[in-house]
């Protein structure tokens, strides 16, 4: 009977943390000397860790890259770098697992999880460093960007430099609205497109008129106006500012709220919007290369005929327009969404912030980043321009990381590529100037207070949310449920919680 | 399994060859299973990446707070309910499919139809999915597109109406799991001594008669065992059932929620290590409690079948 007792101690045994065994991550253990020896000289090793959207290169190519880097990066501040991508399914969770794992990574980004990253002390305290090491990085994006960043008053982070406002727009199928002569320039706000998608409907009864932007996203909550999230986002959120008002406000319990969900509900029974808007899986992109779908509602941070121009492509090359119907709008989370970090695990967090400085302002390193190496990888197009060599492509180039280009430091330096506009590019720079900022710009919630009834009321939210978003549930019955079960979820904690952390910000920043 | 009947090889001179060929699955228990055992810990601690596992403070209970809120009973019942039907469902399908498979006899078709129940075993839950998208989605899907235009009816909109789904998802888990099982009643039922039966047909039993008063009674303890083991997972739920299969809607939360999709929603939001190993720990505790009466339980009613 021994063997019957040893088996079933293992078979129960095993079940025991079948959810918290975890491997260790993929971040394979690469340098775990910090200093090497070269030229007789010796130099600061560090490790720089990036999502990419493209294919992980073979470390051949990676060691070729990098030793294009390190001749720049040798020379002008004495530091040795490298590089290690991960594929961005698998970035935040890899570099958490890594760091805790004790792997070497120097600097790396955060993809809208900035305040886990700061609140579990993943990143070094920078702002002693900034003037010594980052001078022209804190130039660059000065005071206001670099504040978003911030949290009790500590610069953990530099945010990407690039478009950060996104202007809610419609995209849709010129040909379908030049053949049915409709105008979309008439449509200026949300409430304006019905009549266009009963027309729609009428001429195609077979086509979906609207289509989500994304799973359980109609995109009706990106045309409410001037809100500001603060450090939630649109898909989860948990009490905002609205305009100028400095009260957290429930946006769930706003007429405007409301009515919108009135909108789409009229939209799903008139069959006028996608019926599993709230569950497909499937990107707007795809739904639209399939030619059955006529428009849906997106952000997009370039001008309207660039951004359907370069969505053309991805769409099954079908003649697209695009009209904007809200208009464009900066909060901390837009900022600090995408930023860099050095880790609080950094030996040498100096050479770490020196190396992110280049990457804001070195146009050689960054590209390097980016493109790879010249004539192999990309080439230069009327010296402007740069495109991938005769007969390659994004997956065939030994390296390209091109698909990252507005999450690695400076994106205004990256060389645009063929097809670009210069124009729009200025016209985006200006943009982060230009739009409405949030009067609470630079503040940050910190959840960790409110941590249990945050995945309750998350949970909540994910329940409601989409259905109401896509009109796939009744308002008049799911809007107060909803709200009673979000009130029951400690959401008026949460929001209390916003609320002492914002008057005490206002009394530290006035 | 087959170790385990066959009670001859008792002795460790005998069990020593035995114990060697179990060695390989018994080192990876011990390296999958037992060594992140000690991370066990770290359901108590305040994660901090500085701090590092061992250094992080203490933080009693905290951890598990979060899976007590508001939607406790929901998603603690669904569990359970979803996982007492499959034990109880499971089992009767596996058990009937076992026994006609028997029936068949050792022909070419048994090897079809076993092979053919066996397949929607090795689909994984992100492809049945998509297999379920294809009857249910509203739009382009098989039921309401053929099947409610043909019969005539209102086409339903299955992924936002939860009353179906109790249903579906237990048609779905039978439909993918009741022929894998079934491997392990047939192998149990081909054990059985070929002249029990002749005796029976001898004293004029019918079919029915034997399945009942000799098949039934000779795999009991396959099915104690495996049904102890079914119940110590009766905290866990398959997350690819509950998370895939309903397309993950929103709508449909109050009967497709449990506890994995739950703790998953929960931290994908929060990221935090120390909730996540307190959920693991949490359900490994009470799936632990739940073997142990359950074997307390056979052990009193039928000393021969308990596990241990």
């Amino acid at each position: 009977m021994r063997l019957k007792r040893v088996l079933a101690a293992c078979l129960v045994t095993s079940m025991i943390f079948g959810l918290t065994a975890c491997g260790k991550s993929g971040t394979s253990d690469k340098a775990d000397s910090s200093t090497t020896k070269g030229d007789n000289k010796s130099y600061d090793k560090i490790v720089y860790s990036y999502a990419t959207f493209n294919n992980i290169p073979e470390a051949s190519v990676l060691d070729t890259v990098e030793e294009a880097i390190n001749e720049i990066t040798r020379e002008k501040i004495g530091v040795e770098v490298e590089l290690l991508p991960i594929a961005i399914a698998d970035y935040t969770s890899n570099v958490a697992l890594g760091l805790q794992g004790g792997d070497q990574i120097d600097c790396f980004q955060t993809l809208g999880n900035f305040n886990v990253a700061v609140s579990s002390n993943m990143a070094y305290d920078l702002t002693s460093l900034m003037d010594t090491c980052a001078p022209e990085t804190k130039e660059l994006l000065g005071e206001n960007f670099l504040a978003a960043c911030k949290k009790d008053g500590k610069q953990y982070a530099i945010p990407t430099y690039k478009p950060y406002a996104l202007t809610p727009m419609i995209i849709y199928r010129q040909d379908i609205a030049d053949e049915l002569s409709i105008d979309m320039n008439t449509v200026k706000s949300i409430y304006d497109l019905t009549p266009v998608l009963e027309q729609v409907k009428e001429a195609y009864p077979n086509m979906t008129p609207l289509i989500p932007c994304q799973t359980g996203d109609s995109g009706m909550g990106r045309t409410i106006a001037q809100v500001d999230y603060l450090t939630d986002d649109l898909f989860s959120p948990k009490g905002v500012l609205i305009g100028d008002d400095m009260n957290v406000t429930d946006l769930y319990s706003t007429e405007e709220f409301s009515k919108l969900c009135d909108l789409t509900r009229s939209w799903y029974n008139d069959g006028l919007i996608m019926k599993d808007a709230a569950t497909t899986t499937s990107t707007a992109t795809e739904l639209m290369s399939s030619g059955n779908s006529f428009c849906y509602i997106a952000s997009y941070s370039y001008p309207t005929e660039d951004t359907a121009a370069s969505l053309e492509g991805q769409c099954g090359n079908v003649d697209l327009g695009a009209v904007q119907i809200g208009d464009a709008y900066l909060a901390t989370d837009s900022i600090c969404a995408v930023s860099w970090m050095v880790s609080s695990t950094s030996k040498k967090p100096e050479a770490a912030l020196k190396f992110l400085n280049l990457t804001f302002t070195d146009k050689d390193i960054i590209n390097l980043l980016i493109y790879g190496i010249e004539g192999r990888d990309y080439v230069k197009v009327d010296n402007d321009y740069v495109a991938y060599p005769e007969g390659q492509s994004a997956a065939t180039v030994p390296y390209t990381a091109q698909l990252s280009c507005g999450t690695l430091g400076n994106f205004f330096l990256m060389y645009p590529m063929v097809g670009t506009n210069l124009e729009s590019l200025a016209w985006e720079e200006e943009q982060n100037v230009k739009a409405k900022t949030s009067p609470a710009m630079g503040f940050l919630f910190d959840s960790s207070s409110v941590k249990t009834e945050y995945t309750a009321v998350s949970n909540v939210i994910n329940q409601y949310l989409p259905g109401l978003s896509c009109g796939s549930v009744d308002p008049a019955t799911a809007l107060p449920e909803f709200i009673n079960k979000l009130n029951a979820a400690g959401y008026d904690k949460i929001l209390a919680a916003k609320q002492t952390q914002l008057d005490e910000w206002i009394k530290n920043n006035k | 399994m087959r170790t385990v009947k066959k009670k001859k090889y008792r002795g460790t001179a005998k069990s020593g060859p035995l114990l060697l060929i179990a060695l390989p699955g018994i080192l990876y228990l011990l390296i999958n299973n037992y060594i992140p055992m000690f991370g066990i810990f770290l359901a108590f601690k305040d994660y901090d990446f500085v701090k590092g596992i061992f250094k992080s403070d203490w933080c009693g209970f905290k951890n598990f707070k979060y899976l007590f809120s508001q939607d406790a009973f929901t998603i603690t019942r669904n569990t359970i309910l979803y996982n007492l039907a499959f034990i109880v469902l499971g089992t009767v399908f596996a058990i009937f499919i076992a026994i006609l498979m028997c029936e068949l006899g050792k022909k070419a078709r048994v090897k079809f139809f076993q092979s053919s129940l066996l397949l929607p075993n090795l689909l994984s839950w992100v492809v049945i999915g998509f297999i379920g998208f294809a009857f249910l989605n509203s739009d382009t899907g098989f039921i309401n597109n053929t099947l409610i235009k043909f019969f005539g009816g209102e086409p339903v909109a299955w992924y936002t109406t939860s009353k179906y789904w109790p249903w579906i998802l237990i048609l779905v888990y039978l439909w993918k799991n009741a022929g894998y099982s079934s491997i392990i009643y047939m192998a149990s039922i081909s054990g059985i001594d070929k002249s029990i039966y002749e005796a029976a047909q001898i004293d004029g039993a019918t079919k029915i008669k034997q399945i009942r008063h000799i098949t039934l009674p000779m795999i009991k303890p396959t099915v104690v065992i495996m049904t102890l083991m079914a119940v110590g997972r009766i905290f866990f739920s398959d997350f690819g059932l509950f998370y895939q299969v309903p397309m993950n809607s929103g709508a449909l939360y109050n009967v497709t929620q449990t506890i994995d999709t739950y703790v998953y929603h929960g931290l994908m939001e929060l990221n935090d290590v120390g909730m996540s190993a307190a959920a693991g720990l949490y359900q490994s505790l009470i799936g632990f409690i739940l073997v142990v009466t359950a074997n307390a339980i056979v052990r009193k009613v039928d000393k021969d079948n308990a596990l241990f």
